[in-house]
């Protein structure tokens, strides 16, 4: 069973400007890593909040769970799809500290679970002693990992990644990029990784898509490389 | 379209943020758009008789006016932000903040004062005449007529150039100074060449809430006796007891401003230079010897002139008749003032929370409705007056049968003579300041917070009391004081739309002072000035305890 | 739709609404509102006044009231346009029993609009000229002020003076002050001469005098006074009112300035110097009437007019009252004699004239 579906999605800013995606199709099964690359204006990040439902799309379906989350007559708000999202620059609440942060999407939870699942998610990223810190006492590294920890605590369906390794340093990107596979697999997580460096595709993920203008002109978006593991 | 597909996308926009904003925003344009309506109607002969003799002559005034002010507030706000910003000159820390103290006079007390001051009986000519046995010509120093009017709205107006211009110095144009100091350019090489051009948005922003503020004037010109559009609104209203006439000029101003509103946009549109926000601050080059004098001179006569010799000059009047004019009434008028001004600004920056968060998706949508809701406060204050009272009065028509199903009497006016239309108007007027306050807000910390929330299953409304709000407090209590002060000093819209025997400090001094007691006018005058300077301390306070 | 996102902001608003209309009827207990809002039971002890006169001496005059008659007096206060415009739009619900103000062309702008009715009272007949009262008794007259002509005692000597219309001559070219034509003193001055002198003379006056203007028509009546002191002017049209005003001043300079100027009653020998007059008049839908009609009695009566003439510079309508002594040192004086409601009629003719004839 496809856990994202996605059909004939077309996306553009305003009415007057070319469509950045274009009739765009795909879908992908429960804990597939897949990797979005493209350049820069090929609508990666795009693609993202319209699978989060931060953005509307244009036409076209796109099912989560077998729950259809946008199509022509139904928009279903970005809470209630049950996606988590890591953003580029993690987006920590600054005046939150690393445990009121993770809590913070627990609120569905019975009260007694939530202290349970943010230990296990602080052990599962391994930053049990810094819970009480505040976003900006932490490593660019170390936010990151909260940032992880944060969106998977209340277990989404699929994960999106935008651009995770940007903001670290070169030397730090390698460590952590591996840990991160391992994380996504121990928890079993689908996850959709939008990058544009095809080593962290490589690294972690199934397989790759490549978005980009050639494919929009020629209507051949449906492409699925299948890259070396 | 079709109309499925519309329905998908109204339900992703609609919200209950997204209905108060719409509901906020047709209270805000129903009045504005009853006096335009008004242009439209048929002329009576009163009309005829303004149009013959008296529309030529306030248009000129009026024009006059703006021109004359305009010029000479972007230059000393200009020049003042530019010393202050680039340089270190003796107390500079102090004036740097002290040339805001002109704002905390209202330009009517000020206008007063000076005429006052400087009149016959007023302390410069009389220590002329009797130590020094001379005797001025008194028409050479009156506060009188366009020049008084262009003095005083200069002199107390000048800080929303010198605030906007220096904040825009202090933290975006670094690079561009320090590259063309590198360069080797002189001092007003880099003044005219640089500066000048980049801060053309800040010197214009800052000049059109001047301009804003001279044609919504009545307090000064009544007084000075200068017939503009604004001024003759109320005689034709009160001395002709002719609304529609009123109406007819209002829908006039409103064109003017209509025109100034493009102009300022003409200005703009092409001039949009993106700078970083993450500038550095820029270093102050110190100056010595005769400049540094020369600077500190020039900060000092303004300051003197625009803050401490009226201040001082309304003490010495208070002390002289306090122990005629103080009594218990002053509590009532200030409980009042500070009940009325903390009412209307807690509601203005509810809305303008709402409206801002609404705002945040860049939709054409949302730009319309920013544009609607900020309106009011170019609009001058007697012209809001009217379309409040308009709209009040048949509103009170048309609740009339509950009225009398509830036996509060035939045809009584419930909602126009209660505090509710005054509070609406203040909304109206005021709801610029909180409004660009709370949208700097959440500019400043974006939209990726939110995203997150929502992403982690808290809807827009859970969001906003978990996230948003917290980050955005800072910017909140700058616009909440920002907006209190406003509507303490306010004075057209008090006077006319307050319900009966019901007064502000603000009207009380306008009532002294317009009948000629102008020395029994001035403990209400400092109550309103100590209110405006201690919300500008608390506010100080509280910021640093925000930055901690 | 998720149904509660739509819901709280809207409850929110709701919410706060009501708030607001509570405020807007529960406002900070202001006496007036208690009086516009509550019809008290308890008719006989009360009596609720609309007043555009706002001098202290008036709240001490009801003050005294209250303690000698046991009446409780509500007042409410407001420009007079605006409370004529009230009481029109209140009708029949009206709370309020008196209107009081400044000028008689307000007060025959209110009989106009049918807001007032007419005052039977020997009483008050007895304290009140017939001259001081509306012909009908629609309102009765409380204090007078005297438009007259200041003069520099330096020099001018007071036989130079005659009649507001010599005024006009070639020999105060240059000499003249008075304030701008917005001020309702100087627009019912010129609606009394186009009662009497008609309208083309009346318009004649008006260009005559703007061209003796010693300067465009700046600041109130208290800066005609100092102008003259100043040397700017020889002579002024103004209120005695304001001569008062400045004679008791805070401020020695002040006094001064009063000193130095002497005042003239013009047209003692043709048809009297003109006045404005305050009056206090019965709304037509008044509750409180008995009360009411004891109020102007008491407030016409001698003992009221001399407290009101000693603290506010105004002549006593009370011919038998005594004035202070800055008022009794003028002496007496004839008053233009007409009917009141004429002022009323004109004031529109009267702003047409000063806007055509360039009087500022």
């Amino acid at each position: 069973m496809s856990i994202v579906e996605i059909k004939d999605l077309t996306f553009s800013f305003s009415r007057k400007e070319e469509p950045v995606i274009n009739d765009f199709t795909f879908s992908m099964e429960k804990g597939e890593i897949v990797g979005i690359l493209g350049q820069s204006g090929s609508g990666k990040s795009t693609l993202l909040r319209l699978i989060s439902g931060l953005e509307m799309p244009v036409k076209g379906t796109i099912k989560i769970a077998a729950t259809t989350v946008v199509s022509e007559s139904v928009f279903i708000h970005p809470e209630e799809r049950g996606v988590g999202m890591v953003f580029q620059d993690y987006a920590l609440f600054p005046h939150m500290t690393v445990k009121d942060n993770i809590l913070f999407g627990l609120s569905r939870l019975p009260r007694k679970d939530r202290k349970l699942r943010v230990d296990e998610m602080l052990e599962l990223v391994q930053m049990e002693e810094f819970y009480k810190r505040y976003p900006h006492e932490l490593s660019g590294g170390q936010q990151q990992r909260i940032a992880l920890a944060r969106a998977l605590a209340p277990k989404p369906n699929v994960l999106l990644m935008d651009e995770p390794f940007s903001n670290l340093d070169a030397d730090l990107k390698e460590s952590i990029r591996e840990e991160l596979g391992v994380i996504l697999k121990k928890a079993n997580m689908t996850c959709i990784m939008v990058t544009h460096d095809r080593h962290d595709v490589e690294a972690i993920c199934d397989y790759s898509i490549t978005l980009g203008q050639s494919n929009v002109s020629n209507g051949l978006n449906r492409v699925k490389l299948k890259t070396i593991k | 379209m079709n109309v499925k597909l519309i329905k998908r996308n109204l339900k992703k926009e609609i919200t209950g943020w997204w209905i108060i904003s719409l509901v906020g925003a047709v209270v805000i344009l129903l009045p504005i758009l009853v006096i335009f309506s008004s242009i439209f109607q048929e002329p009576n002969e009163n009309w005829l008789h303004i149009r013959q003799y008296l529309l030529t002559n306030y248009f000129e005034n009026t024009i006059i006016l703006v021109v004359l002010t305009g010029l000479f507030t972007a230059f000393l706000g200009v020049t003042l932000a530019w010393l202050i910003a680039a340089y270190d000159f003796p107390l500079k820390r102090f004036f740097r903040w002290g040339l805001l103290l002109p704002l905390s006079i209202p330009t009517f007390i000020a206008a007063y004062t000076y005429r006052t001051m400087l009149g016959y009986t007023g302390v410069v000519q009389t220590t002329l005449r009797n130590h020094f046995d001379y005797q001025l010509n008194p028409e050479w120093i009156t506060v009188s007529g366009i020049g008084g009017a262009v003095f005083i709205f200069t002199l107390f107006l000048f800080p929303y150039v010198y605030m906007i211009t220096r904040a825009f110095l202090e933290s975006q144009s670094t690079s561009y100074i320090e590259s063309a100091r590198l360069l080797g350019r002189k001092p007003f090489a880099v003044f005219y060449k640089v500066v000048l051009p980049l801060s053309r948005p800040a010197i214009v922003g800052g000049s059109v809430l001047v301009i804003y503020e001279v044609l919504g004037d009545y307090g000064v010109t009544s007084y000075l006796g200068i017939h503009t559009i604004s001024t003759a609104i109320f005689q034709t209203w009160f001395g002709m007891y002719d609304v529609n006439s009123a109406m007819k000029l209002a829908a006039w101003l409103m064109v003017i401003i209509v025109g100034i509103f493009f102009l300022e946009r003409l200005l703009r549109q092409r001039r949009r230079y993106h700078l970083s926000n993450k500038s550095r601050p820029l270093v102050p080059v110190k100056l010595k010897g005769i400049a540094g004098m020369a600077a500190f001179m020039y900060c000092g006569v303004v300051f003197l002139l625009g803050f401490l010799i009226p201040f001082i000059q309304l003490i010495v009047w208070a002390k002289m008749t306090f122990h005629k004019v103080w009594d218990a009434t002053f509590f009532t008028l200030l409980y009042q003032t500070v009940y009325v001004a903390v009412l209307s600004t807690l509601i203005i920056l509810v809305l303008a929370v709402v409206v801002a968060n609404v705002c945040r998706s860049h939709s054409s949508f949302s730009f319309i409705l920013s544009k609607c809701v900020t309106l009011g406060y170019s609009i001058p204050g007697p012209i809001i007056a009217i379309g409040v009272l308009a709209i009040f009065i048949s509103l009170d028509k048309w609740l009339a049968p509950m009225y009398f199903s509830m036996g509060l009497g035939e045809a009584p006016l419930i909602l126009s003579l209660s505090l509710v239309m005054l509070i609406v108007g203040y909304c109206i007027r005021f709801m610029a300041t909180g409004f660009n306050a709370t949208e700097v807000g959440f500019e400043k910390v974006g939209t990726k917070y939110m995203e997150a929330s929502r992403m982690l299953g808290m809807g827009l409304t859970k969001t906003f009391f978990k996230v948003d709000l917290p980050l955005i407090k800072g910017s909140l209590i700058s616009g909440f004081i920002l907006t209190f002060v406003e509507i303490c000093k306010e004075l057209p819209l008090s006077l006319l739309l307050r319900p009966f025997n019901f007064e502000t400090l603000a009207t009380k001094t306008y009532q002294y002072a317009n009948d000629e007691q102008i020395h029994e006018a001035s403990i209400s005058s400092l109550l309103i000035i100590l209110i405006s300077i201690l919300s500008v301390i608390i506010f100080q306070i509280l910021g640093k305890k925000v930055k901690q | 739709m998720n149904l509660s996102n739509l819901f709280k902001p809207l409850l929110a608003g709701a919410m706060l609404t009501i708030g607001l209309a509570g405020c807007g009827t529960n406002q900070p207990d202001t006496e007036g509102d208690k009086a516009a809002s509550k019809p008290k039971t308890t008719e006989n002890q009360e009596v609720n006044i609309y007043t555009a006169r706002h001098y202290e001496v008036d709240d001490e005059i009801y003050k005294k009231f209250t303690e000698e008659t046991g009446i409780k007096v509500n007042v409410v206060k407001g420009e007079a346009e605006e409370l004529i415009e009230r009481l029109k739009r209140e009708g029949k619900s009206t709370q309020a029993d008196l209107f009081v103000t400044v000028d008689g062309g307000v007060l025959a702008n209110a009989k106009q609009n049918d807001i007032l009715q007419p005052v039977t009272s020997d009483i008050i007949e007895k304290n009140v000229p017939e001259n001081l009262r509306d012909v009908d008794n629609n309102w009765i007259g409380l204090a007078t002020r005297a438009r007259i002509i200041a003069y520099s005692k330096d020099r001018v000597t007071p036989e130079q003076l005659s009649t507001y219309e010599d005024l006009t001559s070639e020999k105060w070219n240059g000499k003249l002050l008075v304030r701008s034509s917005t001020s309702l003193y100087n627009q019912s001055l010129l609606s009394s001469f186009i009662e009497i002198n008609g309208e083309e003379k009346a318009e004649q006056w008006a260009k005559g005098i703007v061209n003796n203007f010693a300067r465009q028509p700046d600041g109130g009546d208290r800066d005609q006074a100092k102008a003259i002191a100043a040397g700017t002017g020889d002579v002024a049209i103004m209120n005695t009112y304001y001569v008062g005003l400045l004679a008791n001043s805070e401020d020695p300079e002040e006094v001064k300035v009063a000193e130095s100027i002497g005042v003239f009653f013009p047209n003692q020998e043709t048809n009297g110097t003109h006045v404005n007059i305050s009056g206090i008049g019965l709304t037509k839908h008044s509750k409180n009437q008995e009360n009411a009609i004891k109020l102007i009695e008491y407030i016409t009566d001698v003992e009221a007019q001399e407290t009101l003439s000693a603290n506010n510079y105004e002549f006593p309508v009370n011919p038998k009252a005594s004035k202070p002594a800055l008022l009794e040192s003028w002496g007496d004086f004839k008053m233009q004699e007409l009917n009141f409601d004429t002022l009323g009629e004109h004031n529109k003719k009267a702003i047409e004239i000063f806007n055509k004839t360039g009087w500022k």
